[in-house]
């Protein structure tokens, strides 16, 4: 049961990066179904930057990790970057969009992994999982002396931590500062927004680049933080991941903070099939499960329809500042 | 004197560009994407080839053989197929995103009919009983989250999404209670194949053109042609509109994505029946998702998605030639191809939709209004859908843009309060500036 909950809030921190990058771009009023892609696209830069750092003989844990977070973060933002000049600059549809990085993301995950950092040879695979186990893994000393609440609180690795941090911030940014009273302005009438005098299109951008940055730490997350690297097909997991990130918004209401429980709560979903004893065929059926309960909480919260959980009032519109 | 500073992009509204501008201006883009490609695979790839040889290889992947031709033009038909179920949802500005699912959901539909029927009852029943299946299961995927939306207005695509999974995973159910040897894979079945023209890939490949023909004629003309059609399109452009002329909305939606998953089904018919012969959990070959971008690239127009399904596809199985001429030992370097001129591709819409004005001169006198006669192109059949003609005073710019937000919306009622709320909340925190800034 430990080791069950303790694989829930890792497997959760994922979830929790890409659904908080993706409220952060959706109360910009951008729909971005990329982020799947962009995860991915996390996951192949931060490969890279640990790759990177492991060349010598003792990497350093703490420059191993910050370094294949920063790799990610570039890596996803410059496809958020790309996804942000389509859809806020030249204004092509929203959806579309996305699912082009989607696409791109997954493929270039796929090729930029094993054709470039080369996982699937011997020394960086064990390079790789060597980080992956002794840095992103690292848990605190001693916390065995704790018991279970040692295990499902205390012995996760950084990047758990970081998601919930991230999440908190986001929370507070959007809820308590100007910054965020803005931006959610903008996510509800663009024109309004503009007419006020803020800078619509700077704030999209840099929202739906941050966003995309953070969802990219979640790429990272699952690739070292829950698998050791060397995965060859990563992109398939990671773009499901990605998708219930973006329904996960809609179960949390648009709340960093709601998200924070709810991404747990979808990571035991997720592991569960794994911790079940059934013959093995039924395992596929019982990996339906968070697909199952994703569209149960769409059907519920559409039939509830209170006003608190509407999306932003222009989510997936286009702006045009002259168009009446 | 004060200057104001102005924006150095302005951006309007083009008017309607002749066909061959439009064409030109696409064709730019994807061949911008195409060289890009090219000079990077050339220069990257693990065995030195020219930049030109690319093209070649391109060419030699898609029409090299007769088998490679057939081969493009069975997957072409397979991909119009699916690109045209989509349209008739998307007309209705229904997103169905789950193409994937709703083929591969006709898959399973149909290898249960092959393995549980074929070689027991004679081989034309079971076929007739295949495509039954197929279509049936087809459309209800597609209806089920239809029937929510109709009723309940619940997010479709991400309902669509997971639709796709769980198909998949009943796929991969079946395999393992099939065949428990752990490996998730299936043989072909020998019973209950689907007739061919002759012997070859030209055989194989002519069922699914004739059938791809029959629904994108039909598909045409229902759109076109016919009250349903109307109907759809309709329901897409505004539902309160469709209400008030007596349209049962509901029924609408219910019945577009009953006919698209059909659609859908009708290519897992044909994947299994046909080409395959048996079934896996990546069957679909990601065609939900590349439909859509047939769809929207083919301006939801039948016979335009004919040959941009065509282009795609000649892109995908040119790239698989590139792979192996250059030395590449992922397929995946396709998809970043594909990807890239998808990107160019939508991304150059702008250019047909909008036209960009550049003012070098980033300051004028607030006092002469010089703003409008030199440095923009008096285009003659320009539309400026624009206000700055004799450049007021910015503040009030600012104001007459409000109160005409506030003209447009209407005025503030009770149901409309969430974002001006939030907008005055912001005006009372943030101080006016005095410059606009645009794009």
């Amino acid at each position: 049961m430990e080791v069950f909950l303790s694989s829930a809030i890792q497997f959760g921190a994922i979830f929790l990066f890409g659904c908080v990058g993706e409220i952060l771009t959706e109360k910009a009023g951008h729909l971005n179904l990329g982020i799947p892609g962009i995860m991915c696209m996390g996951a192949a830069g931060g490969c890279l930057g640990v790759r990177l750092t492991t060349m010598g003989e003792s990497p350093n844990g703490v420059l191993v990790v910050l370094c294949g977070i920063l790799f990610a973060m570039i890596f996803a933002g410059a496809l958020g970057a790309v996804y942000a000049f389509l859809t806020v600059s030249l204004r092509t549809n929203q959806n579309v969009t996305g699912l082009v990085c989607t696409i791109f993301g997954a493929g270039f995950t796929s090729f930029f992994l094993n054709d470039v950092v080369c996982i699937a040879d011997v020394t960086v695979a064990s390079k790789l999982s060597f980080a992956s186990l002794n840095f992103f893994k690292a848990q605190i000393p001693g916390i065995e002396a704790l018991g279970w609440f040692g295990t499902i609180f205390l012995g996760h690795g950084p990047l758990i931590y970081l998601a919930i941090i991230i999440a908190v911030i986001v929370a507070v940014v959007l809820k308590r500062t100007k910054v965020g009273l803005n931006l959610r302005a903008i996510g509800e009438n663009p024109a309004t927004a503009d007419a006020v005098g803020i800078n619509v299109t700077g704030y999209k951008y840099t929202a739906v680049i941050i966003g995309a940055a953070i969802a990219g730490i979640g790429g990272l997350c699952y690739s070292l933080g829950y698998t050791s690297g060397n995965d060859s097909t990563v992109e398939v997991t990671i773009q499901i991941i990605g998708w219930l990130s973006i329904a996960l918004v809609i179960f949390t209401m648009w709340r960093p903070a709601v998200a924070i429980g709810g991404s747990f709560v979808f990571g035991a979903l997720y592991i569960l099939y794994s911790y079940i004893g059934v013959a093995s065929e039924f395992k596929s059926l019982l990996r339906l499960i968070p697909f199952g309960v994703t569209i149960l909480v769409l059907i519920v919260t559409s039939i509830i329809g209170h006003r608190e959980t509407q999306p932003p009032a222009s989510l997936g519109l286009s702006y045009f500042r002259e168009e009446r | 004197m004060e200057r104001v500073k102005q924006p150095l992009i302005h951006i309007t509204k083009r008017d309607p560009m002749p066909l061959w501008k439009g064409l030109c201006i696409r064709f730019g883009a994807v061949l911008i994407a195409l060289v890009i490609s090219a000079i990077f695979i050339s220069a990257s790839a693990p065995r030195q080839r020219g930049f030109f040889a690319f093209f070649g290889s391109l060419f030699s992947g898609a029409f090299g053989t007769e088998r490679r031709f057939w081969l493009l033009l069975q997957n072409t038909a397979l991909l119009l197929c699916v690109a045209l179920a989509l349209v008739v949802a998307f007309k209705m500005k229904f997103w169905n995103l789950g193409g994937n699912g709703q083929v591969l959901i006709g898959c399973l539909a149909c290898a249960m009919c092959m393995y549980y029927l074929g070689g027991e009852w004679s081989d034309p029943l079971v076929c007739l009983l295949m495509f039954v299946a197929s279509v049936a299961a087809g459309a209800v995927w597609a209806v089920i989250p239809a029937v929510f939306k109709a009723f309940f207005n619940t997010n479709e695509s991400l309902f669509t999404l997971m639709m796709n999974y769980i198909a998949m995973y009943l796929v991969a159910y079946f395999i393992a209670v099939w065949y428990p040897n752990g490996t998730g894979a299936m043989p072909p079945l020998g019973d209950a194949n689907l007739p061919t023209f002759g012997s070859g890939q030209a055989g194989r490949t002519l069922p699914i053109v004739l059938a791809a023909v029959i629904v994108t004629a039909f598909v045409f003309c229902y759109l076109r042609f016919s009250k349903h059609g109307f109907e759809v399109s309709l329901v897409g452009e505004s539902r309160n509109t469709a209400r008030y002329a007596g349209i049962n909305v509901k029924k609408v939606i219910i019945r577009t994505l009953a006919l698209s998953g059909a659609t859908c089904g009708l290519v897992g018919f044909l994947l299994v029946g046909s080409v395959n012969h048996m079934v896996s959990t990546s069957m679909d070959g990601n065609m939900g998702f590349t439909g859509i971008m047939v769809a929207w690239m083919g301006k939801f127009d039948p016979l335009i998605m004919a040959g941009v399904a065509l282009f795609i596809n000649f892109l995908t199985r040119g790239m698989a030639q590139v792979n192996t001429d250059f030395g590449y030992t992922n397929s995946a370097l396709s998809d970043i191809v594909v990807g890239l001129i998808y990107f160019f591709f939508i991304g150059c819409e702008f250019f047909i939709v909008y036209k960009v004005h550049f003012n070098f001169r980033k300051t004028t006198a607030r006092s002469a209004p010089e703003f409008s006669t030199d440095d923009r192109p008096q285009g003659a059949g320009e539309q400026h859908i624009h206000e700055e003609e004799s450049s007021p005073p910015v503040r009030e710019q600012i104001a007459a843009a409000v109160t005409q937000d506030v003209l447009q919306d209407g005025p503030i009622g009770p149901d409309g309060s969430a974002p001006s709320e939030m907008a005055q909340q912001a005006v009372s925190t943030r101080k006016r500036k005095g410059k606009k800034e645009e794009n």
